[in-house]
């Protein structure tokens, strides 16, 4: 699309809204290019690919807000809706009981564009379907599988941002992930193993060596054959080593919901009002992040314009700030946080996670491993639930059992549970190793906005007192 | 706008689409286009959000011989419609081909329409917020104890057609109303939570939805630790029951798993699955469902299909393609499910429309009456969502679930893990219970009680 033309009509849309009484208006447009293959079975099930373009505008009067949206990309559609916008604020706002008005801030004006060596779009579909073969041959050197499927994803596009203090604000978002699975019955048993991450980053990502389809072909065809022989986990409080995908995991569910600043306000979370109290021991130190040194999501801007910087939620086990927008900073008399994030045009703008993350330690994992002892190594989950006085369960999808400080068998799918206030005075150390994933499939949910593109991982978390659960 | 003029702008568009396809000379080609307006209002402990906007856009298949692609685009404009026509191509052209393919639907049969409520294109915010004010009113406001409220009150309309180059064109629409009520209520240090939820394809009742949420809330107060792991029988409520039981139905109905060799009840057709007491349908046609429409997401009418018939597994659910591939007709089950509400960005598969449990005989009160020693739990437990599909496995956490003594509900209890294998379930099913509450979910079930969950504190 033509900047010029998606900017002017982002100012006319702000123009109605003022134009209808808002008092402030945030325009933005949407124009995401995502492209999927899956491929089960060597049939391609499904090769897809997806426009969703189009134009949301928040509208503002007393600091209640009011939201539309239009696919259409012309001057009558996306005034239709900021006339929308501003009639629903003013509609609400007697019944608004928590008002969050914002005081103006100068106008940014800014391009973000992330450095991509093989962008997906100058790469034809057999490119990325190879990259599926060459996953799903590595499967079958290793197992016998009854199904086998590769799936790879793209995500790319362009953002634009336009509010009433005149910000102009463009940026790219992109991601590539690849998934390989593998299922096998064999005697009556049946198991299944999957690898596979995605990254900010563009084709090169397969490049690298652990990312390649090789290996990970390799490793969901070898923990496949490894689920047909495990044991059941010893259930009770115990300690696990949670790897980087769990740890991250449950940072972002159990802990990271409960720092968002819209639950805080509203006094729904179990956090709130607790700012500089000692909620974890002092190795507990947990951040949320939009542009990372270890990866992730590439994330320089939210969908109020505000920029991304680092945001430390909890310091040596002190809580030291809540994941804003602009309304909630300021009735919380603090600086926004660049967590108003939304799904696409077609959903207001929430608070959300950004890349939320333990800050690493200086374990090395063999150090981690001695240090359980007795316990279990959780690596991959299947989902993940946490509830809102700070309960959370997660099943550990691969797992082994950690006996006498060593590695020594695969277990069954257990789940880990426990309530993550308790959890934060458990954390015995985090290793110095990290990887952040930005994912491609999955994502955050919170009310209907659902798979919000968000940055998980960390490094791997010693835990204490974990409730470990399992059919016997 | 009436519901006339909706149904001809959705067919309107899908025939336009079917022109250009001809125009490219795309050879077959399948236009899903979809709609839907929708206001929402909610009041989060005095925090209000509200928010409108239509929904729209075109989902395209392409087919050249059985090679397919597939393309889509938001809204209803003519150029993001033709380069989504143009991907699609673009995709066939270089994809294998998929031996299952058997064309797209070529002719234009409906079962009928479920209810529509016109008074519905006339509920608007104002509307919304006065149903809320009753929600509300409901709370008792004295009692300190609910210190937290979340209010929610929505409307909808949609629809979408399907027209395919084969001859193909028909059109399908439905409405909505709900309302919602969440209530947080603390006591020394304690949190306990409540909910509960109505809805319609019209006009729905507002009555005691603050009210049950209010008392599930208190109810949940003065828990007692569980000690110990126990196999213990459970006793599932009526909703509860209906979302435990979705995640099996869901991936053992699945006429694609099964063809794919992935459906863990893959061998068990004709068998026996379940304890003859359990007879399963799938509704896709019941006038007062929400999820009802006339034809599926590839044009193909709605049907009731049998499931289970006295606990004998008698038939998966197709969509045309998968249904094909085992020799069976599709069952009207082709649904483009995902994430966002924009079902025109995914691609038909084979999920159910609405599952029924038949009812059975005894009341909830009457299964917790013949335990001796049990649980009864009055929402999903933590977890269950991520079983492991392939093994049936699940562990879950409950954190307001009961204790129950000889035939009373004693106290709430603390957090415990409740887990079991879903392939098991269903021949450990107890008792059926008499109640079946409707839900908005894809499944409706009375209360049950199981035997053989592991109960662990």
């Amino acid at each position: 699309m033509n900047s010029d033309y998606i900017f002017d009509l982002l100012h006319e849309a702000v123009e109605e809204g003022e134009k209808n009484g808002a008092k402030f208006v945030e325009a933005r447009f949407d124009d995401y290019q995502i492209n999927t293959i899956d491929l089960t079975n060597d049939i391609i099930k499904e090769s897809s690919s997806k426009r969703r373009r189009g134009t949301g505008v928040m509208a503002y009067y007393n600091g209640t807000p009011g939201y539309s949206f239009t696919p259409e990309v012309n001057s009558e559609g996306v005034k239709a809706a900021a006339n929308r916008a501003a009639k629903l604020a003013i509609t609400a706002d007697p019944r608004n009981r928590m008002k969050m008005e914002f005081i103006e801030r100068p106008a940014i004006k800014d391009k973000a564009v992330p450095i991509i060596k093989k962008h997906p779009k100058d790469y034809e579909f057999q490119d990325k379907l190879e990259l599926l073969k060459r996953g799903t041959i590595a499967i079958k050197e290793n197992v016998d599988a009854t199904t086998i499927q590769g799936q790879y994803g793209e995500f790319y596009g362009e953002k634009y941002f336009v509010n009433s203090e005149g910000s102009e604000i463009y940026w790219v978002p992109i991601v590539v992930d690849m998934r390989v699975r593998a299922d096998i019955v064999e005697n009556g048993k049946r198991a299944t193993a999957m690898d596979g991450m995605g990254q900010s980053q563009g084709l090169e990502f397969f490049d690298q060596e652990r990312n390649s389809p090789e290996v990970v072909g390799a490793n969901a065809g070898k923990w496949c054959k490894e689920q047909l022989d495990v044991v059941s986990a010893p259930t009770g409080k115990q300690k696990v080593l949670a790897g980087s995908t769990l740890g991250g995991v449950i940072v972002h569910e159990s802990f990271g919901h409960l720092s968002e600043a819209d639950f805080v306000v509203t006094g729904m979370s179990p956090i709130a009002d607790r700012l500089g109290e000692k909620l974890g021991n002092d190795l507990v130190t947990i951040i949320d992040e939009g542009v990372t040194p270890y990866g992730g999501w590439f994330f320089p801007y939210d969908d109020q314009g505000t920029k991304a910087g680092r945001t430390v939620i909890v310091e040596n086990g002190i809580l030291k700030g809540y994941l804003h927008d602009r309304g909630t900073a300021q009735k919380m008399n603090t600086e926004p946080t660049a967590n108003s994030r939304a799904l696409s045009f077609m959903f207001p703008s929430i608070c959300r996670m950004k890349n939320t993350y333990f800050e690493k330690g200086d374990l090395t994992e063999e150090e981690a491993i001695e240090m359980v002892g007795d316990g279990i190594y959780a690596i991959s989950w299947r989902g993940g639930t946490a509830s809102f006085d700070g309960n959370f369960l997660f099943n550990c999808s691969r797992g082994y059992l950690i006996e006498k400080g060593e590695v020594t068998k695969p277990i069954k799918t257990a789940s880990l549970s426990g309530n993550v206030l308790e959890l934060l005075k458990h954390v015995e150390g985090t290793t110095k190793n990290m990887i952040l994933r930005g994912n491609f499939f999955g994502g955050c949910g919170k009310g209907e906005q659902f798979p919000l593109p968000v940055g998980m991982g960390g490094p791997e978390v010693v835990m204490d007192q974990v409730l470990v659960g399992g059919a016997q | 706008m009436s519901f006339d003029d909706f149904r001809d702008k959705l067919l309107n568009i899908s025939d336009s689409a079917i022109k250009y396809s001809k125009d490219l000379s795309i050879p077959s080609a399948e236009i899903f286009v979809f709609s839907q307006s929708s206001t929402d209002l909610s009041d989060q402990n005095g925090k209000i959000d509200i928010k409108d906007g239509v929904k729209q856009g075109v989902g395209i298949r392409v087919a050249i011989g059985k090679k397919l692609g597939f393309a889509s685009c938001t809204g209803f404009e003519e150029e993001p419609i033709k380069g989504a026509l143009k991907q699609a191509h673009s995709l066939a052209k270089v994809s294998p081909e998929n031996p299952l393919f058997n064309g797209f639907t070529p002719d234009s049969i409906r079962a009928n329409e479920g209810t529509l409520d016109s008074r519905l294109f006339d509920v608007d915010a104002i509307a919304l917020g006065k149903n809320i004010d009753e929600i509300s009113n409901q709370i008792d406001k004295n009692d300190k104890r609910l210190t937290f409220t979340y209010f929610g009150a929505t409307v909808s309309i949609e629809g979408y057609a399907v027209g395919t180059t084969e001859g193909c064109l028909s059109s399908t629409l439905s409405s909505g109303t709900g309302s919602f009520a969440y209530v947080i209520a603390m006591e020394a240090g304690e949190r306990s939570t409540g909910s509960w939820s109505e809805f319609s394809r019209g006009i729905h009742s507002l009555e005691g939805i603050g009210e049950t949420a209010s008392k599930r809330a208190l109810r949940g107060l003065g828990k007692k630790d569980f000690e110990g792991t126990e196999i213990l029988p459970t006793v599932w409520e009526s909703k509860t029951t209906a979302s435990f039981l979705l995640y099996p139905f869901f991936t053992g109905t699945s006429g694609s798993g099964y063809v794919e060799k992935r459906n863990p009840w893959g061998e068990k057709l004709d068998k026996e699955l379940a304890v003859k007491e359990l007879n399963v349908i799938d509704d896709g046609i019941n006038p007062d469902y929400l999820t009802t429409h006339a034809i599926d997401t590839e044009g193909t009418p709605r049907r009731k299909t049998t499931i289970v018939e006295n606990g004998v597994l008698k038939s998966f659910l197709y969509n045309r393609m998968y249904g094909h591939a085992v020799g069976k007709e599709s069952t009207g089950n082709a649904r483009r499910e995902g994430a966002g509400g924009t079902p025109f960005e995914n691609v038909p598969s084979s999920v159910p429309n609405k599952i029924i449990v038949q009812t059975g005989s005894k009341s909830l009160e009457d299964q917790i009456s013949e335990i001796d020693k049990g649980i009864l739990v009055p929402t999903l437990p933590l977890g269950i969502e991520n079983f492991n599909p392939i093994t049936g496995d699940f562990s879950s956490s409950s954190t307001d679930s009961f204790l129950i003594l000889k035939g009373q509900i004693v106290y709430p209890i603390k957090n415990i893990t409740v887990a079991g294998n879903f392939n098991d379930t269903l021949m450990n099913i107890q008792t059926i219970g008499s109640d079946r509450i409707p839900t908005s979910n894809p499944i409706d079930s009375p209360s049950m009680t199981f035997r053989g969950h592991t109960i662990g504190s």
